[in-house]
């Protein structure tokens, strides 16, 4: 309390000073003296915290009508030249002018969002991720080490002696497949992003069905799709090169999780003789694609409610790759089947 | 799950590190595994030739100076427990914080102000009935978007996008209850105001989110705090409550003991998932004194009690005959736990349980 005191003290004399000689301290004393946790907090500093605070009066409340304030206003504010505006195009760092970062709203690249807290994220926080946890969980006796090997490698097979101990042969076709290192806390399986794709060979004749497939699968994700050209011409197809032929929208997030879930509880239940996603598909990294057709696209409630103003047989079948967290498509697999993804037939690891 | 090639013993046996057929754990295995085998054989060695009837061993006599040197010390030992967490994930999303729901309204008023205009030629065929119903519903509410309230995003006052102190738009309940009344006001049928042949329609509002067992405070109903896990607490002879648990048996598994406690506490009446082969959580305690364990014929320091995760699917714990002496359940959330709990055993639990 002392040491406190006299802190104080010499902060004001110091200020003082610096005051009569028009100069600020380099170094405020208050700075220099730290509070202990054991110690009270300066009143002048730390009154109450903002949250604990009580809001307006109750006579401000009730008349505040920030409309009429701003009619009743006599002289105007200063016009939109005057206010901060992001500059249009990025003129390097060293430039005056720098726009604001994205998040913030006067940036000319924000996107506004998340609007809504997905119940399949939740259920993920809340249910999943802890019982995948416990149904992964691998045990290391105390000075035991779990070695994560990579996978797919190729030991030397023969007589040579000197194959003994010689790092193994990466695996076939140049892939590599990373570890899998056993599941903690910190890497539990989670959606990372879908990727809704759709390609359609009828566009080169008429550009109508991209427009018309570039609407659906707007409205089924509920963002912007983004057009692909060919890369090659493919004869049997009759695909040109650099015409454009697919749309796709890549999912994260808010929408990401809506999407997941009208698939899996409104178009799963409706496709008639679901079976489910194949077991084999996958891509070994931890991402799994299915398909959609026509019909199965249809099915989804955003294009069933104006179902007539899209053209008839325009409709277009649709890929949806889902990219998790996972390293291997087993534990991705795990993944969605916790979250309602059904899968049939042979599975491959 | 995990019993095949992966598992923590063929691992920690490849090393050499612990034999294979070996079934205690480590811990119990390395300090007092040769003097546990040479207090066997030394008692069934000197049975036949002792003429004295034998006394039964206790604590107290090994550490007495008058003891008989040639007699070994008890092998220590904690006593093996195994428990049950029973739980009932959240059947619904949880409660936003008001700052969460004033977060959402505002971003929501930012996506009006900066989306491009809603397309109602691609919605809605100029001119039928619903085309004009959803005209006449836009102006009410001078914007697109069903959940923002009234709000002009694209007019000279679309700054005033936050709303003021007190106001209801950003509650869920007030969002809820704007578009089922939107939805009950459609006329289809008619569309002049003086033709009353429109027909009534009743939408179906959403479920409660509380229910009957919240408001009367039925703890033993499974539909009490949708938002929440529940989880199983008994009521055990000591009258202290506690996760079904009792000592374990020496010829069953962890899982085995964990499948037979939670038949002979709760009955058989449920449904249930055993999540994997390991326990999610343990503890240790010392007893204030130790106690001679006739049976194992060892000296019991204390208890280790390990927690097996399940999930109720359907059904209803059912005490009656239960072999544990329990005498009352529960199904509470954590932090429900807490309150009633003893202080160690919530300190001893907490770390197990899920926050929500």
């Amino acid at each position: 309390m002392a040491l406190r005191e006299f802190c104080s003290r010499m902060g004001a004399s110091l200020s003082q000073d610096a005051r009569s000689l028009s100069l600020r301290p380099a170094w405020p004393a208050q700075q220099q003296c730290r509070r202990l946790a054991t110690t009270a907090a300066d009143p002048d500093i730390e009154t109450e915290a903002s949250l604990n605070s009580t809001g307006p009066d109750e006579e401000l409340v009730k008349n505040y009508d920030p409309i009429a304030r701003a009619r009743s206003r006599r002289r105007q504010l200063p016009s939109s030249r005057y206010k901060f505006r992001s500059p249009r195009y990025y003129r390097g760092p060293l430039h005056p002018h720098q726009p604001p970062p994205p998040t913030d709203p006067s940036s000319r690249e924000f996107v506004p969002g998340p609007f809504s807290l997905p119940r399949l994220e939740q259920t993920w926080e809340s249910t999943i991720a802890p019982d995948l946890l416990t149904l992964n969980y691998q045990h290391a006796p105390p000075g035991m080490e779990i070695v994560a090997k990579a996978r797919g490698l190729r030991p030397w097979v023969g007589d040579n002696p000197y194959f003994k101990n010689r790092v193994p042969r990466p695996p076939r076709g140049g892939m590599f497949l990373p570890a899998r290192k056993p599941i903690t806390f910190r890497n539990v399986p989670r959606l990372r992003e879908i990727t809704v794709h759709s390609m359609v060979g009828q566009a080169m004749e008429d550009s109508g069905y991209l427009h018309v497939a570039g609407m659906a699968v707007q409205a089924i994700t509920n963002k912007r799709a983004q057009v692909h050209e060919a890369k090659e011409s493919v004869q049997n197809w009759g695909v040109k090169k650099g015409r454009p032929v697919s749309v796709t929208v890549d999912l994260q997030g808010e929408d990401m999780y809506h999407f997941l879930a009208k698939v899996v509880e409104v178009v799963f239940p409706r496709i008639r003789d679901f079976k489910g996603i194949k077991g084999t598909s996958g891509d070994s990294y931890g991402n799994i694609t299915f398909g959609l057709t026509p019909e199965e696209v249809a099915m989804f409630p955003e294009i069933e409610v104006n179902y007539d103003m899209y053209p008839a047989k325009m409709i277009p079948g649709a890929h949806v790759t889902i990219k998790t967290s996972a390293v291997t498509d087993r534990d991705a697999r795990m993944l969605l089947r916790s979250m309602g993804v059904p899968f049939y037939g042979k599975l491959v690891d | 799950m995990n019993s095949g090639p992966r598992s923590a013993r063929r691992l920690a046996s490849q090393a050499g590190y612990w034999p294979v057929k070996e079934t205690r754990c480590r811990s119990c295995h390395e300090p007092t595994f040769s003097i546990l085998r040479h207090a066997y054989s030394a008692a069934a060695a000197s049975t036949p030739t002792a003429a004295e009837p034998q006394a039964p061993p206790s604590p107290t006599s090994t550490t007495d100076p008058t003891a008989p040197v040639t007699q070994r010390p008890l092998p220590k030992e904690y006593a093996v427990r195994a428990g049950v967490v029973l739980s009932r994930a959240p059947l619904i999303t949880r409660d936003l914080h008001d700052f969460e729901k004033a977060f959402f309204l505002y971003q929501r008023r930012l996506n009006e102000r900066l989306a491009m205009p809603f397309t109602t030629n691609f919605y809605f065929k100029r001119g039928t009935p619903a085309h004009l119903d959803w005209k006449r519903k836009a102006r009410e509410r001078l914007t697109p978007a069903h959940d923002v309230g009234r709000y002009t995003p694209y007019g000279e006052e679309g700054w005033n996008d936050e709303v003021l102190v007190g106001a209801k738009e950003s509650e869920p309940d007030a969002q809820v209850e704007a578009l089922v009344r939107e939805a009950e006001d459609t006329k289809l049928d008619g569309e002049g105001e003086g033709q009353e042949a429109k027909k009534k329609v009743v939408v179906e509002r959403p479920q409660p989110r509380v229910t009957e067992a919240d408001r009367q405070g039925n703890t033993r109903s499974l539909n009490r705090q949708l938002q929440r896990t529940l989880y199983l607490m008994v009521k055990n002879e000591e009258g202290e409550w506690k996760f079904p648990e009792r000592r374990m048996f020496r010829a069953e598994s962890l899982r085995e003991a964990a499948e037979h406690i939670l038949g002979e506490a709760a009955g058989i009446d449920m449904n249930t998932w055993f999540l994997g082969n390991h326990p999610i959580g343990h503890y240790e305690r010392k007893y204030k004194e130790s106690f001679y364990n006739a049976h194992r014929q060892s000296e019991e320091l204390g208890e280790k009690t390990f927690y097996m995760k399940t999930r109720i699917m359907a059904g209803q714990a059912n005490l009656q005959g239960n072999k544990l002496g329990l005498s009352d359940f529960q199904w509470l959330s954590k932090d429900e736990i807490e309150q009633t709990v003893p202080r160690w055993y919530w300190k001893a639990v907490r770390n197990m349980l899920p926050d929500r």
